[in-house]
């Protein structure tokens, strides 16, 4: 199926980043989880052989078929949502995973990559030079029917990651100032209309504990000021591997998932934290590179929103852990613990990969 | 742009797209910046905070040091005790536990329950204490079912002991829970909720002593409080035996005098003011504070008439009665008041300021001397001096002979006593002192009062010639560096004018109140040569006490013996009381005897 011209196309320097960043996460995960039951280090590292292995599997067929079945993709993750909502299993306070054999599926993480190849598909012949009412209703549309699914679980940090690529296919398929104001007020109007006529008061509640952990017996805000502590005690060089007094005697919560960006801080200091920054901003400037060599309108709008969602995951986690965020449940990919994560992470890169190998109109 | 032209022109897509990656890099700088500043400016505040976090420290309590005689027979000590607790991390169902601890302990289920939700905000890795004293079977019956029963935990625990039960109770003192109010005063400011304080006697007055130095643990903990590791430990230093001069063959025999009485007992050497025994009945058991009263116990204890729980030796306040006649003596010859050879006629009756007065011995003395006087405790000869002499002056000698004042004996709680004086009834009682009242001082009634204690201290003072000693338990081979040495100093005699010369005279009548068929004879004992002096008080007033006898109906009055052996060399000074004993002569002498025996035999055998 895919011809050796084809396969010496591929982006192996992304590839080489994704596999650097992806071990760096195994490493933190292994530190932070050595006094946790199970292994969830091998677990990572079974998850990254799977994702990677759907990653190449997916780079077989070319990204204009999959956008075409891209409407198919949208429903079925839609179904699987209303289903999640009738039979779904509460784990830690949502209703998110599907849970097959002892691995768990979150339909919301593939939903991202759904969305994108769904919003790619609606803005390809799309040429104007400002996007017009009918284009805004319908993408705002699409993306808002998982987005209140998924409030509902509630996840909102998930939720609120299908938000950036709405933004990436506005600003590629341009907004005048009038727009982007309008959009702002509807934006705002709309969430208030959710909040009041949508949710049920112990949905509220939850969504309201999720924003603000007052359900934590040592305050609000501990969480945060535990990850601060973490980070700032690193230093510069750090307290060395599996020496974190904050990680290891439990003090950081949601260690190696959420707050994974802490244990490194703490354990290879300030030094640690500029490598792992490096080696993400690598990853990111290959990702906003391959935008421009993308052969159509189509791919572009798809290398744009992966790299815009990466971006978008990996500042708001990193800002939250230091404290310039509210704490809002988004895991940092490729880094944190989490199967589903991963694979989504790896779709949506393989999805880069693909565009890229396929920029030459006559292959 | 050649080749490009199969392509769609995508430069407007791009350039927005590289304006969002602009956006993103300036925002990777900013964050740069931000963790710069928390992990290197800031470090050191952030270091601190994650220090804190993980080390705590924990006080070891050190066991309380022991206390033994002055023979090193030991008194208290400290027991291993068991107590089981409630780990509730190491349960998976509570409620069958319950059923389980329940049968094994023989604890009710509905008190069970009670008791752990009592304490049910604290972690569940913390033991909740079930059950304490558990008996040897106890433990091992909740030993042997320690595999399937790990949330069941077996803890020792040093608890004080009293080895011989109420024996010294009243010197050796006990321990209770520490209160809220003592929690914040300065002296408990390292102790605890829940730590067992000295609150009575020798517990109380050596506690810092006896608490020995507490160590110290720094462990490292989990952010629920778990232990993981330790970074330094200083163990705790028992504190050395706290010696006593307390004798225990004296003081047990002291102790069997007194059974079945009210009363006091105080043996002390004279050289030294060391205490060899101290009494005070009725007594308690000590042992009970430590293994918990039930309430009723306790009501019985607080509300028994006999006031068990006082120590009556430096607490009882007493009319010291004929006791007083030595201080007259004293005082009248260092006044100049009378001499040796001065006599009063004793006729039975004496009229003074218009009031009669009698003497114990219905016919009267006859003539007497101040010898004679004190061998008979003639009340006649001494309503005489009381006649010759102010009560200010009276006062003042009592208080330089010890009355008035604490001894300032090391236990806590002493009573000052009273020496009346015009201006003590003027502030008091808001009235004028009466020349009668003069009267009634003389023979040791009215309103003075004293303690057994401050009795010995008198007795011994007369006994060393006009030395003070300041009684204590504290013996001089225990390591710890106390001053028992009179305020007064050892010029005592020099500033104040008393002559030796007089304390002689009345340590003769003293002898010859012993020896020579006196009111003190029945503690006589041959070749060792007792002085001693009794006192019967009356405890109500003389009309009350006629109108009873008058009716037949039997009047008992306190009954005092004061006295010291032997007469030249001064070894031991034996003070008796006994609460409505009769006549000193009848019922405290003889006890006297006992002891001045018991003395002989321990201490001369020795020498």
């Amino acid at each position: 199926m895919i011809d050796r011209k084809l396969l010496s196309e591929i982006d192996w320097v992304l590839v080489g980043i994704l596999l650097l960043n992806s071990a760096l996460g195994c490493l933190l995960i292994y530190s932070a989880s050595s006094q946790s039951p199970g292994n969830p280090y091998l677990r990572q590292a079974v998850f990254i052989l799977i994702s990677l292995v759907a990653m190449f599997l997916a780079l077989s067929l070319d990204y204009k078929m999959l956008m075409a079945y891209s409407p198919y993709f949208y429903v079925l993750g839609l179904l699987a949502l209303v289903g999640l909502m009738m039979w779904g299993r509460l784990i830690s306070g949502t209703k998110s995973w599907f849970r097959l054999a002892s691995l768990g599926l979150q339909p919301s993480e593939l939903m991202k990559v759904f969305l994108i190849l769904l919003l790619a598909r609606l803005f390809a012949e799309f040429r104007r030079r400002f996007i017009s009412a009918g284009m805004l209703l319908l993408s705002g549309g699409v993306v808002g029917l998982p987005l209140v699914l998924v409030i509902l679980q509630p996840d909102l940090g998930t939720a609120s990651c299908y938000l950036p690529l709405l933004f990436a296919v506005f600003v590629l398929a341009g907004m005048s100032r009038r727009q982007a104001v309008l959009l702002l007020i509807l934006a705002l109007i709309s969430s208030l209309a959710i909040w009041s006529f949508v949710l049920t008061d112990y949905q509220k509640n939850r969504l309201v504990t999720l924003v603000t952990p007052g359900h934590d017996p040592q305050g609000t805000g501990y969480q945060i000021q535990q990850s601060k502590i973490a980070i700032g005690s690193g230093g510069l060089l750090g307290k060395g591997f599996k020496q974190g007094t904050q990680s290891q005697l439990n003090f950081l919560p949601a260690r190696h998932t959420d707050f994974i960006f802490s244990v490194l801080g703490e354990e290879f200091g300030f030094i640690g934290i500029l490598i792992a920054m490096s080696a993400y901003f690598l990853l990111l400037l290959r990702l906003f590179q391959t935008v421009a060599l993308s052969r159509d309108r189509a791919g572009a709008y798809i290398v744009f929103q992966v790299a815009v969602l990466f971006s978008f995951q990996f500042l708001v986690n990193v800002l939250m852990v230091i404290g310039l965020l509210p704490v809002a449940g988004i895991p940092l990919p490729l880094l944190s613990y989490g199967g589903s994560s991963l694979l989504t992470s790896y779709l949506g890169i393989g999805l880069v990969l693909n565009v890229r190998m396929r920029r030459f109109v006559n292959v | 742009m050649e080749s490009n032209r199969i392509y769609e022109d995508l430069s407007g897509v791009q350039k927005r797209a590289q304006r969002v990656r602009v956006g993103v890099e300036v925002l990777f700088l900013v964050l740069a910046f931000f963790y710069w500043k928390t992990q290197v400016l800031d470090h050191k505040k952030y270091w601190k905070l994650s220090e804190k976090n993980r080390i705590r420290e924990m006080v070891i309590p050190a066991p309380r040091g022991l206390i033994t005689d002055r023979q090193g027979i030991i008194l208290v000590k400290n027991i291993g005790s068991f107590k089981t607790s409630l780990l509730r991390e190491n349960t998976t169902n509570l409620e069958r536990s319950y059923g389980v601890i329940s049968r094994l302990l023989g604890l009710p289920l509905e008190e069970l329950k009670k008791r752990v939700a009592k304490y049910s905000a604290m972690p569940p890795f913390k033991p909740l204490p079930l059950k304490e004293n558990l008996s040897l079977e106890e433990v091992a019956q909740v030993d042997a079912r320690r595999l399937e029963m790990p949330e069941l935990l077996i803890e020792t625990e040093p608890k004080r002991q009293y080895l011989f039960g109420s024996f010294a109770v009243h010197v050796l003192g006990y321990l209770q829970e520490i209160s809220t109010e003592e929690l914040r005063s300065r002296r408990y400011r390292d102790r605890r909720l829940g730590d067992l304080i000295g609150k009575m006697g020798l517990e109380a007055e050596y506690e810092p002593f006896l608490i020995g130095r507490n160590g110290r643990a720094v462990e490292v903990v989990d952010s629920l409080g778990r232990k993981q590791g330790e970074l330094e430990k200083i163990e705790p230093q028992t504190s050395p035996s706290l010696q006593l001069n307390i004798d225990f063959d004296l003081q047990k025999k002291a102790e069997s005098l007194l059974e079945g009485k009210e009363g006091a007992v105080v043996v002390l050497d004279p050289r030294t003011g060391d205490v060899l025994a101290m009494a005070s009945y009725p007594t308690f058991e000590p042992n009970k504070f430590i293994n918990r009263f039930t309430p009723e116990e306790w009501q019985a204890v607080v509300r028994d008439p006999g006031t068990p729980l006082e120590n009556r030796v430096i607490r009882g306040l007493y009319s010291p009665g004929s006791i007083f006649k030595l201080t007259m003596s004293l005082a009248a010859l260092n006044l100049d008041v009378i001499t040796e050879q001065t006599r009063f006629y004793c006729g039975g009756e004496v009229t003074f300021y218009g009031e009669q007065f009698s003497c114990w011995a219905a016919g009267g003395h006859g003539s007497l001397d101040l010898t004679s006087a004190i061998r008979e405790s003639c009340n006649i000869y001494f309503y005489n001096l009381g006649k010759r002499m102010r009560i200010e002056d009276i006062a003042r000698h009592a208080q330089w002979y010890g009355f008035g004042h604490p001894t300032g004996i090391d236990l806590p709680g002493e009573k000052e006593g009273l020496v009346p004086s015009p201006e003590w009834k003027k502030t008091r009682r808001k009235a004028i002192w009466y020349p009668g009242e003069t009267i009634s001082v003389a023979i040791g009634q009215g309103p003075l009062l004293v303690t057994p204690l401050q009795v010995a201290a008198h007795t011994a003072f007369i006994a060393n010639r006009g030395r003070k000693i300041v009684p204590h338990l504290l013996n001089s081979a225990t390591p710890l560096r106390r001053e028992f040495s009179s305020p007064e100093g050892t010029d005592f005699l020099l500033r104040t004018g008393l002559r030796r010369t007089a304390f002689d005279k009345v340590i003769k009548g003293m002898w010859e109140s012993v020896n020579r068929e006196g009111t003190s004879k029945a503690a006589v004992i041959e070749g060792f040569d007792v002085c001693g002096k009794t006192g019967s008080t009356q405890t109500i007033s003389a009309e009350t006490a006629e109108r009873l006898a008058r009716r037949k109906k039997e009047v008992k009055t306190h009954s005092w013996f004061t006295g010291f052996a032997p007469k030249d060399k001064p070894e031991v000074v034996v003070t008796v009381l006994v609460e409505y004993g009769g006549g000193g002569g009848a019922t405290a002498a003889p006890l006297a005897r006992q002891l001045f025996q018991l003395y002989r035999e321990i201490f001369r055998a020795k020498q």
